[in-house]
């Protein structure tokens, strides 16, 4: 067993038992077709709350520059505002004092934290025969993330070691289906950490989701959690392998 | 718990119950898919769209309540996502931001709720119960600068007086024993079965102490025909602990239409549905009972309330720029940049880019050198790059001069330093690019033919000299020796960094001219130079330029620290003059093997980037072969003065050089000429026949005693 990779036909057997263990889960995978082609991917998306500490907000890496630092939080401001107060008056326009009292709302606020919005995509990549997982972050207003404030949302001493592992290579690329940019953590080193796994369940003769296995591995990186109940509920559940 | 503050403050206004209102969450595709939509559909079409979100009751504690929209939210017939419920919803998308800030949201909110109202009236709302959940969205898309004004509102019909509160919330598993949660659990699962869905929105359930039934709200009057203990469920969105979501409101005006009058109270079931690490709960779902308020048949339409407030809490509409994830321009430039990060986390951890990107580049030749320089030069992520040429794109060019093509050569062809910047731009619209189409005053091309000659060469002279003030870094990438004469001499006397790349047919040198020490004061010679003496990496630099450590083993040619480094001209025993006429093999270099420029072009990027990553910059010791196993000045390695190849050999070397104390452009004599006469001087030299400057330096001298050794530009037993 010296190649550790993936047919295509195999990655869709894995994401069909995925599927099926999803839906026993409710864990919210879904199998996207894109218009138009046969060509598809599991999605999931997720919320998380992070909580801000307003001063290191964006902190990148924890070794940027003040003005960096700066920067990004000033971008972030201008990014997703309400309309500037000049203008309040304005869009109120014949509205403000229309506004009906209503005493029917509670007022209990969700504070200071800031709920984002993860949206992951596990495609096939033909070139390293291995699943690729893409992502995307957003605000509630639906702005993507940049990459620095993605890293800056991993807690910081989990962040170090990961940009000295080989799981360190989130990129921005184009998702290959849909165009959109997206982040992604770059295949090239998936082969290297699956192969000891892969190796041991052979020699145990353990049937193994490709898939499944790989995602446990890199999903809590970027903050996907995959239950351990797809390993304890499902053991009977046939293997492609 | 946090809610017992909440609890407090209700039951002091009366039990009154209090409702979470929904949060707008939009998804990236859905603004994606707007803009789609905006420019291939809707164009000026403002009428109202008809579009859809969704809502969960499966959310974490702490979440707030969500209206969801995706991109899938304009295919009304789509899919909702598993166990979500969907909402309709109406997109009035206007073509100005005017017409966003003047539309009447009063209105609006009116026409939606009077369709609601009639829906309950009819009891249309009774067989599909969606049409409580109604959303409206206001929206206007300024797709120059991607930016998205938009304003959501969730109308919700009100009972003047409120909903009292008969029971206070409890959560399903401190009321219902576990048989009853498992049978509701039960119970819902079968009615989502029967009805074909994943979640149902509004239902009707009668329980006893070990067994729940469920129906469908239309199914009202035959279910509790046999019972006065009415509950109704309701998918609820919430998760705070003791209120319910938005979608109960509706519900209850509902209610209180048709059978306010015979009910008295009501129960009620907040479903909410979550499964965490693979275990699926509901006992966390509220219950609790209301007296429901009476609501006459004949009524008028209630009041309405319902849009939204913004972050800051505030009845107002919100705005979110997206043009870092929409724009293309601004996506190639943060690609670009990205790229370049890479490099710095995977590999070179201490590169700062910075300094590379901010540099202000000067290229003299839009060639094959000058092309090729330029495209590395964005490669690296440069933004500032001036071109200065005098040439017409001709016919030979495109096919060795990357930044052209054949339409450029038409009709007489383009200027290539204009046409440079075009496909700069073209390639990078990041880019701040600038062409000067203009000659540089060579030595022994006279320009004293009449007075317009003169004052032209004048003026080139001046906006030459501002140009090199103006940048970090001079590139000389011209196809004649005696050209890169008064640049030179200009940048030696301003300080600044000087890269320079000269081809023969098959070699090359690329060098780094000698910087300089600083001049000691200001406004000596040049004043007009600004604070940026030489490259931004040296004016960091905190020890004195030319204090260069001494190491050990230290011979002529080696160790020799940037300032005291030749330029060009160092090495030559002959001024410059007219090539054109006396064309030796070395100094013309219109001739050579076609990879050649592209090598020399790049290592001349390359070489600049490896300078501003020393933290001496152009004052670093100058690297040479023998560095190759040494432990190298900067995070990219050596820092050479000359790198120069030979294609026959496919081999390079690193020889370093002393600046020429009689050299004919970077020597004190020529600098303080300069200095002290400038264009007068310059002018002399430009009418002179060579004789002048050999004059000057002593060259002429040194000729007559040295018999006119023959000298090459290196000697051949020079080691590799």
């Amino acid at each position: 067993m010296s190649w550790c990779g993936l047919d295509e036909q195999s990655f869709h057997l894995c994401c069909q038992l995925l599927l099926q263990q999803s839906e026993q889960l409710n864990d919210g995978w879904s199998w996207e077709v894109v218009q138009g082609s046969d060509e598809g991917y599991l999605k999931k998306t997720a919320l998380r709350v992070v909580n801000i500490n307003p001063s290191r907000k964006w902190d990148l890496e924890g070794l940027n520059s003040e003005s960096e630092t700066q920067s990004c939080q000033d971008t972030e401001r201008d990014q997703s505002a309400p309309v500037s107060t000049d203008d309040a008056d304005d869009f109120k326009g014949n509205f403000d004092e229309e506004v009906v009292e209503d005493d029917s709302v509670c007022s209990e606020a969700a504070g200071s934290s800031l709920v984002l919005q993860y949206e992951y995509h596990i495609l096939f990549s033909c070139s390293y025969s291995v699943p690729v997982l893409y992502f995307r972050a957003f605000t509630l207003e639906g702005r993507s993330l940049s990459l620095e404030e993605v890293w800056s949302s991993v807690h910081p001493n989990f962040r170090l070691r990961l940009q000295s592992s080989p799981l360190n290579t989130i990129t921005l690329q184009e998702h290959p289906l849909l165009g959109q940019p997206f982040f992604m953590l770059h295949p090239c080193r998936t082969e290297e950490f699956m192969r000891p796994v892969l190796q041991e369940a052979q020699h145990r003769h353990r049937p193994v989701n490709f898939v499944l296995t790989w995602l446990s591995v890199v999903g809590p990186v970027v903050g996907l959690e995959v239950p351990l109940k797809y390993c304890t509920l499902l053991r009977p559940a046939a293997s492609p392998d | 718990m946090a809610s017992g503050t909440s609890e407090a403050a209700s039951s002091a206004a009366d039990l009154k119950l209090q409702f979470a209102p929904f949060s707008s969450a939009l998804e990236a595709g859905f603004w994606h898919q707007l803009t789609q939509k905006k420019l291939d559909d809707y164009r000026l079409d403002e009428s109202p769209k008809c579009i859809k979100g969704y809502y969960y009751n499966g959310d974490p504690l702490g979440l707030p309540t969500r209206l969801t929209l995706e991109f899938s939210a304009f295919e009304i017939d789509g899919p909702t996502p598993a166990r979500c419920c969907s909402a309709i919803g109406t997109l009035y998308n206007t073509n100005t931001l005017d017409a966003f800030k003047t539309t009447d949201k009063k209105a609006l909110l009116e026409k939606e709720a009077k369709e609601i109202w009639e829906a309950i009236q009819s009891g249309a709302a009774l067989k599909d119960p969606s049409i409580l959940s109604r959303f409206i969205l206001l929206t206007f898309a300024d797709l120059k600068k991607y930016h998205f004004y938009y304003w959501f509102c969730f109308p919700a019909l009100c009972f003047p007086e409120g909903i009292k509160i008969v029971q206070q919330p409890s959560m399903l598993e401190q009321v219902f024993s576990a048989k009853q949660v498992s049978a509701l659990q039960e119970a819902y699962d079968g009615l989502c079965i029967k009805r074909g869905t994943t979640a149902v929105p509004y239902f009707i359930m009668k329980y006893t102490d070990d067994a729940v039934q469920m129906a469908a709200l239309e199914d009202w009057d035959a279910f509790f025909a046999d019972t006065k203990k009415v509950t109704v469920g309701v998918y609820d969105p919430c998760t705070l602990s003791q209120h319910p979501g938005w979608p109960l409101r509706n519900l209850l005006v509902l209610l209180a239409y048709r059978w306010g009058s015979k009910l008295d109270t009501v129960g009620v079931l907040c479903f909410r549905d979550r499964t965490l690490q693979g275990s699926r709960s509901i006992q966390h779902s509220l219950i609790f009972q209301i007296k429901l308020p009476e609501l006459l048949h004949n009524s008028a339409c209630p009041k309405s309330v319902g849009w939204e407030k913004n972050p800051k809490g505030a009845m107002g509409p919100r705005m979110v720029n997206l043009s870092e994830c929409m724009d293309p321009k601004r996506l190639a430039e943060s690609s670009v940049d990205l790229n370049l990060k890479l490099m710095r986390w995977r590999l070179v951890p201490s590169l700062d880019l910075d300094k590379v990107v901010s540099t202000k580049c000067l290229l003299l030749g839009a060639g094959t050198l000058g092309c090729n320089v330029a495209r590395t030069l964005m490669g690296w992520g440069v933004r500032r790059i001036t071109f200065v040429d005098n040439a017409k794109i001709s016919y030979s060019n495109p096919v060795r001069q990357p930044l052209y093509e054949f339409e450029d050569c038409l009709g007489g062809g383009k200027s290539k330093a204009m046409a440079a910047v075009d496909r700069l731009t073209k390639i990078f619209p990041g880019v701040n690019a600038e062409g000067y189409n203009m000659s540089i005053p060579m030595p022994g091309h006279p320009v004293n033919f009449s007075q317009a000659t003169l004052a032209q060469a004048q003026r080139d002279v001046e906006q030459l000299e501002k140009l090199i003030s103006e940048h970090d870094v001079v590139f000389l990438l011209m196809d004649t020796r005696e050209s890169r004469w008064l640049p030179t001499v200009i940048a030696a006397s301003k300080r600044k960094l000087v890269v320079n790349a000269a081809l023969g047919f098959d070699t090359f040198v690329v060098m780094r001219h000698g910087l300089k020490k600083p001049l000691l004061g200001q406004g000596v010679s040049a004043g007009a130079d600004s604070s940026s003496s030489c490259s931004s990496a040296s004016s960091s630099s905190s020890t004195p330029a030319g204090s260069a450590p001494t190491v050990p083993g230290s011979s002529l040619f080696s160790n020799i620290p940037g300032h005291k480094l030749g330029c060009y001209f160092c090495n030559d025993v002959v001024a410059p003059g007219d090539s054109t006429r006396d064309r030796t093999l070395d100094q013309q270099c219109t001739v050579s093997r076609p990879g050649l420029a592209m090598i020399a072009g790049a290592l001349a990027v390359e070489m600049m980037v490896s300078i501003l990553q020393h933290s001496e910059g152009g004052y670093a010791v100058a690297s040479s072969s023998d560095d190759r196993m040494n432990e190298p000045p900067t995070s990219l390695g050596l820092v050479p003065h000359q790198i120069r190849g030979f294609l026959s050999r496919f081999d390079n070397v690193l020889p370093a050089s002393l600046a020429f104390d009689k050299c004919t452009a970077c020597s004190p004599i020529v600098l303080d000429h300069y200095g002290r006469e400038g264009f007068n001087f310059l002018s002399k030299v430009f009418n002179s026949s060579h004789s002048f400057l050999e004059d000057l330096t002593g060259l002429t001298l040194l000729h007559q005693e040295t018999q006119a050794a023959e000298i090459w530009d290196m000697s051949d037993d020079e080691s590799i």
